[in-house]
């Protein structure tokens, strides 16, 4: 029997039920029959928001502009510890650079993947159209809006003839007036349109509405701000946000404008006052620990994702990091344990089983090493993964002495990304046990070009070099080495030994 | 993401497609049994209406009928359904059953049947109000205090709401400033209704001042402005969430911690009565419904969160105690307890699935599919392994990343010199003194075997010679294809060049991206340059070259410059260049002998590296084979030195105009400072003529700037026509002492070591580092001077000198000494006579295989070779010593280069071999005890430690290999938490 139910009803349970696409369409309906029917527009404005929206805490992609182009610095050359800048000495007596590698900018590599994992300023423009900034691509971002503009296209893909709402023509004083609306129209705005300027207006117009006393709006007008690169108003309205109100959100936000300023301690210091005030806060105490993170503060960092998984014990990124860093302080049993965890709890995906194969290889349960290779390379999603699966399985051949199977998987990586340093490198020290000195100088140089933060093909670079008499190349490529990691022994051995045949001669 | 399931206890799915949200379950003792076990009600969006006595039933299939106590199709859309005392002078439980027109209040009971299984079930309508409005929702709760039963209040789709108490309608009140209806609850503990508003914020409305206010009936309108009567309707606290909630819930089962919980988008947040924040927490994902249900430990809170990606959360406060994986989206939750069993979590999906569920350390549903492991047949494996491994192995040999080396041209350059001139001539100067200026067209085709990307050709010829095109970008080209490309060559300037060769550069990238170099030479006819003319007998320069074949007929060997010299006896010819020289040949007639004159020394290098060219092809075409040519001397340096002079004039005139000009622009500042400091003075001050000095400064420097121009270009000229004289040399003292091609090259790089000179960097200064070197080393007086000239070197800064009396006599010098008989050559070693062993080790340049297996071999050779072991200690040491010449200078590099010819002719050379051993052996100890003083004792275990360094290094590189090969495990676990809806999975 057919039931007449009231569409806007209807529309309403749906959106409530997150069936964002039919929501839409009844309101489409409902308009249709009645462009003024305000509550309509209200909610299919929340629905097409609702569909694209990210929460902009976790939005941070630093675009090349941005990145150069900062006027906003405050120190050029900082106190050590005191600047996600300068990643300096690992402080909390964590793995080495020989242990552990490090990114570009020569932090540790992280357990997970985020956005700004690889945050820190490049020095230079040709370091920032090589550091991978993104998950998923090694590419950089051209502009602030990367994602964003995928966000606008999608706003004109629900609606095919045209935007749904005309922003230029919208009156936004007469809006800002209405408090049962404006939120939901700046939002549309901020998150759906992507159009800063008006957003900025709108929330302008709220706050003032409101008599500055509307934290929420405050809050608004430091995410348009911060997206505009207005740093220092951003900060102005979170802190004024604050005071009228303490939410997790705010502190998030002005976190996050502080590690922007390159204030890490600040940031920090706001994060334990945050958690003053909202004891056990897992996404303030993530924040917390991976400030440490950056900041190469390893065992502050694990200390504080133990102290998230008290909270929350299903949380992936926490596990996924504690089980990195065991992995990389030579507990690759704890680290399976922590791998194992999270295969348990459904982490199904291509690097889950990358890293439990090396867990099993190195705690020595060979039996299951291949198999996890096996599964991860057939979950793949993209060639780079490819490329960082054979790689590690390269690495599990010279671990077991196959040199044959390892040159070939190293050759299987670059073939998936030619941008492999590290499979340069090791190819390179492959070719050099085969005697062919000319084409593993060639790997080394180029591992050495892609990756120059890398302290490997310089130094093996140096040795090769002072094998076949090259003491001039040999030095300089040494002092590289030390430079991207000055406590190697080898290195300062090797230099030393350089310096005294010079000084001989 | 959770580790185990919420275990099953009993499910059944409801109808088909049917729809439900979250007011749609209800749970309680409905039927009023006194048992205090809860049953299941649901109702659905098609007005069914189901009741459930849920029971641990193993074998449930289907719909569990035995279960269901009763099932109502009703007339309208069921949106909510609560249990309540509803009715008045009752104190049972009823059921109030909300439509979107009407609200119905039912009793439930039942009769125990006979029969096994046959209880009955009954509904019974007690009362039903219709409504004006489209219902949303309601509330119920005993409003005003009033205690024994609950009264309902039901919120409309447009913002009203109405009061009933019981069966009578009490009044209807519209909240202001709505827009979408949002959860609504009543707070018992203050008398008070929540919601959470359109604007974002949460409200609280006391029931007494809904009361009083205006009544809902007078206002149509909610947005208009009350007329009459009744008091404004304000809340009694509001709270800005800034987001709007799913649901709103005040918990009843504790009074010791009153609390107000608000299940927001995206944040849940916990409230005191007064509209405090007690705490708030962030959620990672979203969230679809949640219950507060008991209190554990005492100030806290335990609650059931449900959200989109199938997950049951259990929080105590904000801390996650628990998280069970469901099987579908629930829409609603609630907790009951069941004669089996206490505080089931009864969920139902937005689908009808209603499913009674208990945690339990059941592991999650997802297991990881299988691999598609297949059986291995062991010798099929073992076959298709070798197949392809004879594949890789193919293919490494044939394409590696590294282009081979060794590998074909991919590019065939070939370039056409057109025979004739070009009828319109193509030059820029149309005629010098009168001589039309002429130009040849060159044709080049370019042939490639690969594919070509983005490939540039460029063409270099030497000043003054110009091209008209000198740069030709190519389309991209295919296997086989080939392209032509034309351009003229021509003279562009006063003076003949030093060279009538052209360089061709292509620069591609193959189609992996490797960029690639080729390079190829063409020469342009001599006509280019000059044209026939009548011989001239007095001349200042006089040449001769002896041959050893009867003379030739110039005009046979060349043809075309032979048309308009009318010469009688056909054994004289005569070049007149463009720029104003005249170069004659003569053929004697009786002698092998010809001479070339001319009144400038360099004009005739051109004409005679022609005529040698051109007899090496008229012998070889008439297949002489052992034509020689050769020159009688005396080497005319003086004529040379002439050239050597003017060009280091001009250089030195350069210098002092640079110095002039740093000079007259120091004082034409000092002028400018002076001049300003008066300007700038308050009170004006007479300019003291300083601007005609200004002005005369400026003059001079112009002046100064041009003259140095001019003396540039004359400098340039002056360079090549020194560059010609010194082609001519090198050809003449290889001519004289019939010097071979590698050893002319020496002398060639000798002699010329620049393309261009720079202010910093002239020819003089290089020339004599170069000829001194040479003088010190191998065209050195005794063997003894050779050694001790490896240990110096020259004068460390090479610098215009103060004359070329120095460059004059060490010229003069090397061509004494290459006259008696000095050999060229770059190996210092040439004399020192070396070790058979120890070359072996040294030749293929200290390149050892790093392999362990080497190292060892060498480390156990070491003690039975002690007798060998000094020739050893000698052989690092030459490796040294050839590092250190590297190091040292620039030439040497090159020398090492030829260090490997060297060596072959030392094979051959038996007998110098055995002189030199012999001394070498003397030279050997000489050395050793002038450079260092140490004992050999101590010296040999330097050596051996050092030895013994390098294996450990090359040990350790092996043991450690893994260290240095960088390792890096992870390719982190990447979760999208960007997006929250994919937050935990």
């Amino acid at each position: 029997m057919e039931v007449t139910m009231d569409p806007m009803f209807l529309a309403w349970s749906y959106f409530r039920r997150r069936k964002l696409q039919q929501c839409s369409d009844i309101c489409t309906k409902i308009l249709q029959e009645n462009p003024y029917d305000q509550a309509a527009w209200s909610l299919k404005t929340r629905a097409l928001t609702e569909m694209v929206y990210i929460d902009e805490i976790e939005v941070d992609q630093e675009g090349i502009a941005e990145m150069m182009l900062d006027e906003s610095s405050i120190a050029q050359v900082a106190r050590p510890g005191t600047s996600l800048r300068l990643p300096g000495t690992s402080q909390g007596g964590g793995p080495t650079q020989a242990v552990r590698p490090m990114t570009q900018s020569g932090r540790p590599i992280t357990g997970f993947v985020r956005p700004s994992t690889q945050s820190g300023r490049p020095g230079t423009m040709e370091q920032a159209i090589k550091t991978p900034r993104t998950a998923s691509t090694a590419r950089p971002v051209t502009s602030a809006s990367g994602r964003h503009i995928r966000l606008g296209t999608a706003s004109m893909l629900t609606n095919p003839e045209g935007p749904f709402i005309n922003l230029s023509r919208l009156n936004l004083a007469k809006y800002s007036q209405k408090p049962n609306l404006s939120r939901t129209l700046f939002e549309y705005i901020f998150h759906h349109e992507n159009d800063v300027k008006n957003a900025l207006d709108l929330a302008a117009q709220a706050t003032e509405h409101a008599q500055f006393k509307d934290w929420w709006w405050k809050v608004q007008l430091g995410k348009c701000y911060y997206r505009l690169g207005l740093y220092r108003e951003a900060e102005k309205q979170f802190r004024s946000a604050l005071n009228h109100q303490e939410v997790v959100d705010t502190y998030l936000y002005l976190a996050k404008v502080y590690q922007r300023l390159d204030q890490p301690i600040t940031a920090l210091n706001l994060f334990k006052q945050g958690l003053d005030h909202f004891p056990g806060e897992v996404t303030l105490l993530t924040g917390i620990a991976r400030i440490h993170e950056e900041m190469n503060n390893i065992s502050s960092a694990t200390e504080y994702y133990k102290d998230v998984l008290k909270q929350d014990n299903t949380h992936v990124e926490a596990i996924a990091c504690i089980g990195s860093n065991h992995f990389y302080t030579d507990q690759p049993e704890i680290a399976l344990r922590f791998y194992r965890r999270l295969l348990q709890m459904g982490v199904y995906n291509c690097q889950l089983y990358n890293n439990l194969g090396l867990c099993c290889f190195y705690a020595q349960q060979y039996d299951m090493t291949l198999s996890s290779f096996e599964r991860a390379l057939t979950l793949v999603a993209n060639d780079e993964e490819q490329a960082d699966v054979w790689y590690n399985i390269g690495h599990v051949a010279v671990g077991i002495g196959d040199l044959t199977l390892a040159y070939q998987c190293f050759k299987l990586a670059l073939a998936f990304n030619n941008d492999h340093a590290e499979a340069y490198n090791n190819l390179a020290v492959l070719e050099l046990r085969k005697g062919r000195i000319e084409q593993a100088k060639a790997f080394l140089q180029t591992a050495e070009s892609l990756a120059p933060h890398m302290y490997e093909p310089h130094f093996n670079l140096s040795i090769l070099s002072e094998k076949i008499g090259d003491l001039q190349s040999s030095y300089t490529a040494a002092q590289k080495s030390e430079d991207s990691f000055p406590e190697h022994v080898d290195t300062q051995q090797l230099l030393r030994q350089l310096r005294q045949h010079f000084s001989v001669l | 993401m959770s580790l185990f399931k919420a275990r099953d206890w009993w499910s059944a799915a409801l109808g088909e497609g049917e729809e439900f949200d979250q007011g749609c379950l209800c749970v309680g003792d409905v039927d009023n049994s006194g048992s205090g076990h809860d049953k299941v009600v649901v109702g659905s969006y098609m007005g069914m209406l189901r009741i459930f006595a849920p029971h641990a039933n193993k074998s449930s299939e289907g719909v569990p009928v035995e279960a269901q106590l009763l099932e109502v199709q009703l007339q309208n859309a069921i949106i909510q359904v609560e249990i309540g005392k509803f009715v008045s002078c009752s104190e049972l439980l009823h059921l109030a059953v909300l439509h979107p027109r009407k609200l119905s209040v039912y009793s439930v009971s039942g009769t125990a049947g006979n029969v096994e299984h046959g209880d009955q079930y009954q509904l019974k309508l007690v009362y039903e109000h219709s409504l004006q409005r489209t219902a949303c929702s309601m509330t119920y709760g005993t409003f005003g205090g009033v205690t024994g039963h609950h009264s309902l209040c039901i919120q409309s789709m447009d913002g009203m709401l109405m009061f009933f108490e019981q069966d009578s309608y009490s009044f209807g009140r519209f909240l202001p400033g709505f827009l979408l209806p949002g959860p609504l609850v009543y707070n018992h503990r203050t008398d008070s209704f929540l919601t959470v508003s359109s604007a974002r914020q949460l409200e609280s409305y006391k029931y007494e001042t809904l009361a009083v206010a205006t009544d809902a009936e007078n206002r149509q309108d909610p947005d208009l402005p009350l007329k009459t009567g009744g008091k404004r309707l304000t809340p009694d606290w509001t709270f800005v969430l800034g987001e709007q909630a799913l649901d709103l819930c005040v918990p009843t089962f504790s009074h010791s911690c009153a609390s107000i919980f608000v299940l927001g988008e995206r944040n849940l947040y916990c409230f005191r009565d007064n509209g405090q924040i007690r705490f708030m927490k962030k959620l990672e994902f979203n969230p679809s419904c949640f219950l507060p249900y008991t209190t554990v430990m005492d100030g806290t809170t335990n609650l059931l969160l449900c959200n989109h990606t199938n997950m049951l959360l259990v929080y105590q406060d904000v801390t996650l105690k628990w998280a069970a994986q469901l099987s579908c989206v629930p829409v609603a939750v609630r907790v009951a307890n069941f004669p089996e069993l206490k505080g089931v979590v009864v969920t139902l999906s937005s689908d009808g699935h209603l499913l009674c569920s208990y945690m339990g350390t059941d592991p999650s549903f997802f297991s990881t599919p299988k691999v598609d492991a297949r059986e291995a047949d062991y010798e099929q494996v073992d076959t298709e392994m070798k197949k392809l491994q004879k594949f890789i192995r193919e293919a490494t040999r044939t394409q590696d990343i590294l282009p081979k080396t060794d590998a074909e041209e991919d590019l065939i350059i070939t370039a056409a010199v057109s025979s004739s001139m070009d009828s319109p001539s193509q030059a820029l100067i149309p005629d010098l003194d009168g001589l039309p200026v002429p130009s040849v067209t060159v044709q080049l085709t370019v042939k490639a075997s690969c594919v070509m990307q983005s490939s540039k050709l460029t063409v270099g010829v030497q000043p003054p010679l110009a091209v008209t095109q000198d740069q030709f970008v190519l389309e991209p080209m295919g296997f086989g294809a080939s392209v032509v490309v034309e351009f003229s060559a021509f003279l562009n300037g006063r003076y003949p060049p030093a060279d009538l060769t052209g360089d061709v550069t292509v620069s591609y990238s193959s189609p992996t991206g490797v960029p690639r170099v080729h390079q190829s030479r063409f020469s342009l006819p001599l006509a280019l340059i000059c044209v026939p003319s009548s011989p001239n007998k007095n001349t200042r320069f006089k040449i001769s070259v002896d041959t050893n074949q009867p003379p030739v007929d110039l005009a046979s060997v060349f043809p075309e410059f032979t048309a308009d010299s009318e010469d009688k006896d056909g054994n004289g010819l005569a070049f007149q260049f463009l720029s104003g020289g005249k170069v004659s040949v003569q053929a004697s007639k009786t002698s092998q002998r010809y001479r070339l004159q001319s009144d400038s020394f360099e004009d005739i290098w051109l004409v005679v590296k022609e005529l040698i060219r051109r007899f090496d092809d008229h012998f070889h075409k008439l297949g002489v084979k052992d034509f020689k040519k050769s020159f009688s001397g005396p080497v005319p340096l003086q004529d040379y030195f002439l050239s050597v002079d003017h060009h280091f004039q001009l250089r030195v005139s350069a210098q002092q105009y640079q110095d002039l000009l740093s000079e007259r622009a120091v004082q034409f500042r000092a002028i400018q400072r002076r001049l300003l400091t008066r300007f700038k003075d308050k009170t004006p001050a007479p300019l003291q003529n300083l601007d005609t000095l200004l002005d005369a400064t400026y003059s001079q420097v112009i002046a100064l700037a041009e003259a140095a121009e001019e003396n540039r270009v004359q400098l340039e000229e002056a360079f090549v026509r020194l560059r010609s004289a010194t082609h001519l040399l090198v050809l003449l003292l290889s001519l004289w002492q019939g010097l071979n091609p590698e050893q002319t090259a020496i002398l060639e790089a000798t002699l010329l070591p620049l393309l261009q000179d720079t202010p910093q960097l002239g020819w003089e200064e290089s020339c004599d580092a170069a000829v001194s070197h040479l003088l010190r080393t191998c065209l050195s007086r005794s063997q003894k001077d050779q050694a001790t000239s490896l240990a110096q070197t020259g004068s460390p800064v090479l610098g215009l000198p103060q004359d070329t009396s120095r460059l004059k006599k060490h010229i003069t010098l090397m061509c004494e000494r290459i006259g008696k008989g000095g050999r060229l050559s770059l190996a210092a070693e040439a004399n020192v006579q070396v070790p058979a062993q120890v070359q072996n080790l040294a030749a293929p340049g200290g390149v050892e295989p790093i392999s362990e297996s080497a190292g060892d071999q060498e480390e156990l050779a070491l003690p039975q070779e002690a007798a060998k072991f000094i020739k050893k200690k000698q052989a690092s040491k030459k490796v040294k010593k050839d590092k250190e010449k590297k190091e040292v200078s620039p030439e040497a590099s090159v020398k090492e280069e030829g260090a490997e010819e060297v060596k072959k002719e030392k094979k051959e050379s038996s007998k110098e071999k055995k002189e030199s051993k012999k001394e070498s052996s003397k030279e050997e100890g000489k050395k050793e005890s002038r450079k260092e003083s140490s004992s050999s004792s101590s010296k040999e275990k330097k050596e051996s430690s050092k030895e013994k360094k390098d294996k450990d290094k090359e040990a350790s590189k092996e043991a450690g290999g893994d260290k240095k090969v960088s390792r890096k495990s992870s390719v982190k676990v990447k979760e999208k938490k960007k997006e929250p809806e994919a937050g935990d999975g």
